[in-house]
């Protein structure tokens, strides 16, 4: 074999190497691309009205237009605030409720009626009954984030209370622990996994009350930016809005799950967790 | 005969959860008409026996079975597509790498979005009629659909996998054999969340823009301080609801009974 064919093969298999070694992040990668490409393509050569669909480029500079004029980050402290103070209230409500009802029996009988019929309705189907008691201002987003996310919380806390593991209640027990400290050091930490799946669960619920109650009625945030925008035929401003909640909730789990990994980190094993 | 404490404690359960939940509807009726020191205006809050005479007046005179006829078209159209689409994609992508590599930034990224922030665009593309519920749903779904399938196929049992290959089956028989059957529970864990953000979908959509539905029918009441009315559809929803997930955990749990058998005998 010439000494250039060696070389180009080597060559050639080196990038086979490289290839097999990276694929997943390069086909995502090219699929991403070629969709973006074929968009813009379609959206510029007018096989589809960029009025309707937008294109990358157009989205992007809408984008660099809003951040510049301070529209795009009012937009999103409004859409903030109410998430975190739905999401916090949600927390100062679930997690102890969820550990009460979890740990007393009786309470649990008492309110499983109205968890479950609360669990059962989507809870956005509220949203014209909150807006009569709350109007349309940022009350009445707040109300609807804690609705959704203070049930997934709820549930997860209770059921992490119930699956303690009953070899380690025995054991306390049998060593003569109070009820107090049985569940400050076995129940406890025990549901800590659970309410942390709650908190990611809890996230998108909050995210989707954001979302649909400035959908619905609003006067700030970004969902009522991507509503305006919508019915007056910004597309390129919809994309900008849309994209701003799929970073937030990307943020938001990615920021849970380290969290996550933190209080984990006492644990011995590797335990499966549901 | 038992005592009534012996009745109490074999049915602590219902007896709390009844007493509990007629406590708080007389407390609800007694606000409206002023049983306790001060009165809610009906208006604003509704009462238990309003609700019930709406819901009857409702579907006595009938009214209400257009609004249930479009969400439920509109439900049935949505999910069945996404669960044809999100199987038939989740097989796919569970059993391919690389289609698993090609779909997944575009479902990590709808993931990501609740589906019904893309309602403005939607009703931009194809109109406040029944298509833009249909395509909500559609995509609602289709999500945890494609999820929870791929989780199926990527979790097959290895030492199955291993058995088959040894007998010589071809690679479409280990997929029919033991592959789809194995990703069955994960299909209907799919199906079960799916048909919650249907739901979600459905009402999102029918409030944002529409021209029927029960969605529809709780906007237009709760503008016009219909109170009741408002309730109603927020029951009918919770029901219809409730019952495609019990009738899915009932089907899951045949499944279920099924493959712990075969398990057993082999």
């Amino acid at each position: 074999m010439s000494e250039e064919a060696w070389r180009a093969a080597e060559g050639a298999s080196r990038l086979r190497t490289f290839y097999a070694k990276h694929d997943a992040l390069l086909i995502g990668i090219g699929t991403v691309l070629v969709f973006l490409l074929g968009w813009e393509t379609a959206a510029r050569s007018g096989v589809v009205n960029p009025l309707f669909t937008s294109a990358p480029t157009r989205i992007v500079r809408a984008g660099y237009r809003l951040w510049a004029e301070g529209d795009l980050w009012r937009h999103i402290q409004v859409s903030g605030t109410e998430f975190l103070a739905g999401y916090l209230m949600a927390i100062g409500v679930a997690i102890p409720l969820g550990l009460a009802v979890g740990w007393y029996k009786r309470l649990y009988f008492c309110l499983a009626p109205f968890i479950d019929a609360l669990n059962a309705v989507p809870r956005v189907a509220l949203l014209p009954l909150i807006v009569i008691w709350f109007g349309i201002g940022i009350w009445s987003k707040i109300v609807v984030v804690f609705l959704g996310a203070v049930i997934p919380l709820l549930i997860n806390t209770f059921s992490g209370v119930k699956i303690t593991e009953v070899r380690f209640l025995k054991v306390a027990r049998s060593f003569g622990a109070s009820e107090l400290r049985i569940f400050w050091t076995v129940v406890l930490p025990g549901t800590v996994p659970f309410i942390f799946t709650g908190l990611k669960y809890a996230a998108g619920r909050a995210l989707l009350g954001v979302v649909v109650g400035e959908l619905y009625a609003a006067t700030a945030g970004i969902g009522y930016l991507i509503t305006v925008a919508g019915s007056s035929f910004q597309t390129d401003t919809v994309f900008v809005g849309i994209l701003s909640i799929t970073i937030a909730g990307v943020l938001s789990v990615e920021l849970l799950n380290r969290l996550e990994r933190r209080f984990d980190r006492w644990r011995p094993d590797a335990r499966s967790r549901p | 005969m038992p005592s009534a404490r012996g009745f109490y404690l074999e049915n602590e359960r219902a007896v709390l959860g009844m007493a509990t939940v007629a406590f708080v509807l007389v407390v609800w009726e007694g606000l409206t008409r002023g049983w306790w020191l001060w009165r809610i205006e009906p208006i604003f809050l509704s009462a238990p026996t309003a609700i019930a005479r709406t819901a009857v007046q409702l579907f006595a005179t009938g009214e209400i079975w257009a609004d249930l006829g479009v969400s439920g078209l509109e439900f049935l159209l949505g999910f069945v597509t996404a669960v044809v689409a999100g199987i038939a994609l989740g097989l796919a992508a569970g059993w391919h790498r690389q289609t698993a590599f090609a779909l997944g930034p575009f479902f990590s990224a709808l993931n990501a979005t609740p589906r019904v922030a893309l309602l403005p665009l939607i009703i931009m593309w194809v109109g406040i009629g029944i298509w833009s519920k249909v395509l909500v749903v559609f995509l609602g779904a289709v999500v945890p659909v494609y999820l929870n399938a791929v989780a199926g196929v990527r979790t097959a049992d290895p030492r199955l996998l291993t058995v088959a290959r040894s007998f010589g089956s071809s690679t479409p028989r280990v997929f029919w054999a033991v592959v789809l059957p194995g990703a069955v529970p994960f299909l209907l864990t799919g199906l079960r969340l799916g048909v919650g953000r249907a739901m979600v979908g459905i009402v999102v959509g029918e409030l944002y823009a529409a021209t029927a539905g029960v969605g529809f029918m709780i906007t237009v009441a709760g503008a016009t301080f219909q109170t009741d009315k408002v309730f109603v559809g927020v029951i009918l929803i919770a029901l219809a609801g409730g019952l495609m997930i019990e009738s899915l955990t009932r089907i899951e749990r045949r499944v279920e009974t099924w493959r712990v058998k075969v398990g057993a005998a082999a």
